[in-house]
């Protein structure tokens, strides 16, 4: 019997269809015409962000998992001082975008830096300058993104440790493996489909970084697609290298979708879990268990924070020069905005779903949420693009005026895009809500004389309450965080802290780039220790 | 209702998924306030069946009619919230965020101008005792609790027509029968129209006015349960309600039959069959009768205990297999390989041959 068309199904399809509007832009300009750019770039420097890129990607997720895997093992595992402190400060690297560790790093190690100045206060003045290295280049951006994004790792794979079996690990002990042997012979394998989650969320992020790489000169292919478009101004061609970039992101959003759903298993499975007793460490692993969390929390964290703290204080002026409160009520006002569009098109969206069971809504509503994996320099670009094509095309065909600055370079163009962006991190969040309401709840909801719309604003919505104001905040988080979308579709004047600190740095003033990132950071952090149980997924326990 | 049923399903076939599950189904309830049961194994469509009555479920074929209107033919659909049926599902659907006490008021929010037949809170909440559970969340109570408030809040709502789906089966045992009596009783004195579904035919048949078996996808009987028990109308419904064995017999005469093994049956047919026909003689456990002085006798090659009755399993020469029902005082108990004598001659009171 097939299922009524409603007008909830007409609501979901319209909002999937919309999300979907960059990827249909950036394939279907694959074969337009571009300029001579393009030609001689693709002489010149396309192989050279290819090899960028993936030398990027290979060392990014090759440290994060030895990061992630390494601290998580640890914590799931061990007790040692300050082990349960660690559990949770250890996901506030999220707090620091990778542009504003390339920031920290730099400012730290460069001639006359921070590290200069500690060394000249501890042993006077000298040429220290030659002896402390710098991390710049390619070994500043691979640096800067993993530690801002080995936290994936660290989450997945430690939510995944927590899951195992105890009759697993003791039948480790049971064979006589030693805890080294167990770990790589048992644990590692059992949670390989959620660290291979995390590596892929790492790896897409990574191919999506704009901030860190650009401020370090690195060429890959995100910082081609800005460059083809602000000093080319060739759309294009800057569609033509998304599509390339594309195919990279969708092959690892596969993987990761299928690793997901495996990773699932261990999420889902309680009947028969328990969590396990941990092991107590003692003298010298005891010591090293807490050097090496203790130096990945520092490093990621306290650093870049002690880094933007050091230079607010030696630099106040900064301070009262900034626009404070214009940038906190720029910041409050999208994230505001945008988190209660988000949140209300998304619950739409899976309402329509779930009441009109539609095979090819099911199919739109999926290729929507892969809006996180496009990188959001090309979703800005794209946006741009569409509204481009749909000004000549239909808006000036019809002889009405231009719409071009109503969407871009306004609010309304930028919340959009944002929606976009973050379109699946609100769909899925309130998916994983609806899964936990059984579908007889609904029918008894009707049985009980309410209709679809009763039953979803007063069933639906009051159960999803805590989920709802969880995603928010993630997606807030998001926002704030958020550079290339906001630097690329922002209204004149309107800066938020992210675009303030990245102005401040690409103009050479770093000090200046401290107050706006101090401010980002410690905000960040504080929606993120609001929202670390529901991150760690403790609640699952 | 003059010259009208109250409920009448004609020539549905009731679909899930596609695929038809239970095929041309007619009954009706011709009167408001009876109790219809369901009976049918797990899987065959019985809750199918109260979940398209409910209009979950749309029809392509024939129509369901309740109150002398149509609520779903090949045209018509009326939606869910619009019958004014109520459905307990058999699993937990009480809303999750909500206390069990709230989750009840939702049901009594329908029908609230309904002065003629009021229930208050407090009755139903007697009437199931879940009075200890009210202020509880769903997740904090047993499925047997669960059960009972699912079905407080559809009795609360007052319905023109109540289906129940096995909304007995996580209850206690010890439990269960004490609330069908309730049950029974507030359904009569609220006239509420049911439709009960379960796979237990003695609550089948201490509930129901009449009972339906649906087996192969077929409503192979609806009639009253005295009859459906004492005289089904297939064989498939013998087999289903496992409540005897057919065993070869000639029709001797108008009140007699004769079986090789046991001889000569006396009863009365409730249907004719010419003499010298061989038929297929449904013997029921309590048909036979134990006497030890009877020249009859047949190897005992099982006993089973059942509280208040010993069932034997009797093998004839004929190598047939014969349940037979002794009440549990009886003193003399007969062990396995023993002979059991059966009281000649074999009266049968309705006899019952295919």
């Amino acid at each position: 019997m097939s299922k009524n068309l409603n007008v909830w199904f007409f609501l979901s399809l319209i909002i999937s269809l919309f999300v979907l509007i960059p990827i249909i832009t950036v394939f279907s300009s694959f074969f337009d015409d571009t300029s001579n750019y393009y030609v001689i770039l693709k002489e010149t420097f396309l192989i050279e962000y290819i090899i960028n890129s993936s030398i990027l990607l290979f060392f990014v997720l090759l440290l994060t998992f030895l990061l992630g895997t390494g601290t998580a093992y640890l914590v799931s595992f061990y007790n040692f001082p300050l082990s349960n402190f660690f559990k949770w400060a250890l996901i506030l690297s999220f707090a620091v975008p990778p542009y504003i560790y390339a920031y920290s790093l730099t400012a730290f190690f460069e001639n006359y830096g921070t590290a200069y100045s500690i060394l000249k206060s501890l042993f006077g003045d000298n040429n220290y300058n030659q002896n402390i290295p710098k991390f710049d280049g390619m070994f500043g951006a691979i640096l800067s993104i993993t530690f801002s994004l080995y936290a994936y790792v660290y989450i997945l794979a430690r939510a995944s440790f927590l899951y195992q079996s105890q009759n697993l690990i003791e039948l480790g002990k049971n064979l006589g493996f030693t805890k080294f042997k167990s770990f790589y012979k048992i644990i590692l394998p059992a949670s390989r489909p959620a660290i291979v989650a995390g590596l892929s969320l790492v790896a897409m992020e990574t191919l999506a970084e704009f901030g860190a790489v650009d401020f370090f000169s690195i060429n890959t292919l995100t910082t081609g697609i800005y460059n083809s478009w602000i000093a080319f101004d060739d759309l294009a061609f800057a569609n033509r290298l998304s599509f390339f970039l594309l195919i990279f992101i969708f092959a690892l959003f596969i993987i990761e979708n299928f690793s997901r759903k495996n990773a699932k298993y261990h999420f889902n499975s309680k009947g028969g879990f328990k969590q396990k007793e941990k092991f107590q460490l003692t003298g010298s692993n005891s010591f090293f268990a807490f050097i090496f969390c203790f130096f990945v929390f520092f490093m990621s964290f306290l650093f870049p924070l002690s880094q933007m703290l050091y230079w607010t204080i030696k630099f106040p002026e900064n301070f009262f020069d900034l626009q404070i409160f214009d940038l906190l009520m720029n910041t409050i006002y999208l994230v505001v905005l945008s988190s209660f569009i988000l949140i209300i098109f998304s619950l739409v969206s899976n309402y329509g779903n779930r009441v009109s069971n539609n095979k090819i809504l099911n199919i739109f509503s999926t290729l929507s949420i892969s809006g996180y994996a496009i990188p959001g320099v090309i979703l800005a670009i794209a946006f741009i693009s569409f509204i481009a094509w749909f000004d000549e095309s239909v808006v000036k065909s019809l002889g009405l005026y231009s719409i071009k600055k109503i969407f871009i370079g306004s609010i309304l163009g930028l919340v959009m895009v944002y929606f976009i962006r973050f379109y699946s991190l609100a769909f899925n969040g309130i998916k994983s809500g609806y899964e936990k309401i059984n579908i007889s709840v609904d029918e008894s909801s009707y049985l009980l004389g309410y209709s679809k719309r009763k039953t979803f604003m007063n069933i639906h919505v009051p159960f999803l309450r805590n989920s709802l104001l969880f995603i928010a905040i993630l997606i807030s988080l998001e926002i704030i965080r958020e550079l290339p979308i906001t630097l690329i579709l922002r209204p004149f004047n309107f800066e938020t802290f992210a675009t303030t600190a990245y102005i401040s740095a690409s103009e050479d003033l770093l000090e200046a780039a401290a107050v706006p990132s101090l401010f980002l950071i410690l905000i960040a952090a504080s929606f993120i220790i609001i929202t670390s149980k529901y991150i760690l997924r403790d609640n699952d326990k | 209702m003059t010259n009208k049923n109250f409920f009448e399903i004609e020539n549905v076939d009731f679909y899930v998924g596609g695929k038809a599950k239970v095929k041309d189904v007619s009954f009706k309830i011709e009167n408001e306030g009876d109790i219809i049961c369901l009976l049918g194994p797990s899987g065959i469509g019985k809750t199918t069946i109260l979940r398209t009555i409910a209009g979950l479920e749309k029809i392509d074929k024939g129509s369901i009619t309740l109150n002398g209107r149509i609520i779903s033919s090949n045209e018509i659909n009326i939606e869910p919230e619009d019958r004014n049926i109520s459905l307990a599902f058999q699993d937990n659907s009480l809303f999750p965020h909500y206390t069990v006490e709230k989750n009840i008021l939702l049901g009594a929010e329908r029908n609230k101008e309904k002065k003629d037949k009021k229930i208050s809170l407090k009755q139903i909440v007697d009437l199931l005792d879940i009075f200890h559970i009210l202020n509880k969340y769903p997740h904090q109570i047993s499925a047997g609790e669960a059960q009972r408030a699912s079905l407080a809040r559809s009795l609360i709502t007052q319905p023109d027509l109540l289906l129940l789906d096995e909304p007995l089966s996580n209850v206690d045992q010890s439990f269960k029968e004490e609330i069908q009596v309730r049950l029974k009783k507030i359904l009569n004195q609220l006239k509420i129209t049911t439709i009960i579904v379960t796979h237990d035919s003695y609550e089948a048949f201490y509930l129901g006015t009449k009972c339906g078996i649906i087996l192969d996808q077929q409503l192979k009987q609806f009639d009253d349960p005295y009859k459906v028990y004492h005289f089904p109308n297939s064989v498939e419904v013998v087999n289903f309600l496992n409540r005897g064995i057919l065993i070869p017999a000639k029709v001797t005469g108008k009140n007699t039959l004769e079986n090789w093994d046991l001889g000569t049956i006396e009863g009365n047919f409730i249907k004719e069959y010419p003499t010298g026909s061989n038929v297929q003689l449904l013997l029921q456990p309590e048909d036979l009768e134990h006497d030890d002085t009877s020249n009859l006798k047949l190897e005992v090659v099982d006993r089973k205990f059942r509280g208040t009755n010993f069932i034997y399993t009797l093998k004839t020469p004929s190598n047939t297999f014969i349940p037979v029902f002794v009440h549990s005082h009886h003193i003399h108990q007969h062990e396995v390989d023993e002979k059991f004598g059966i009281k000649r001659p074999i009266h049968i009171d309705h006899i019952v041959c295919f």
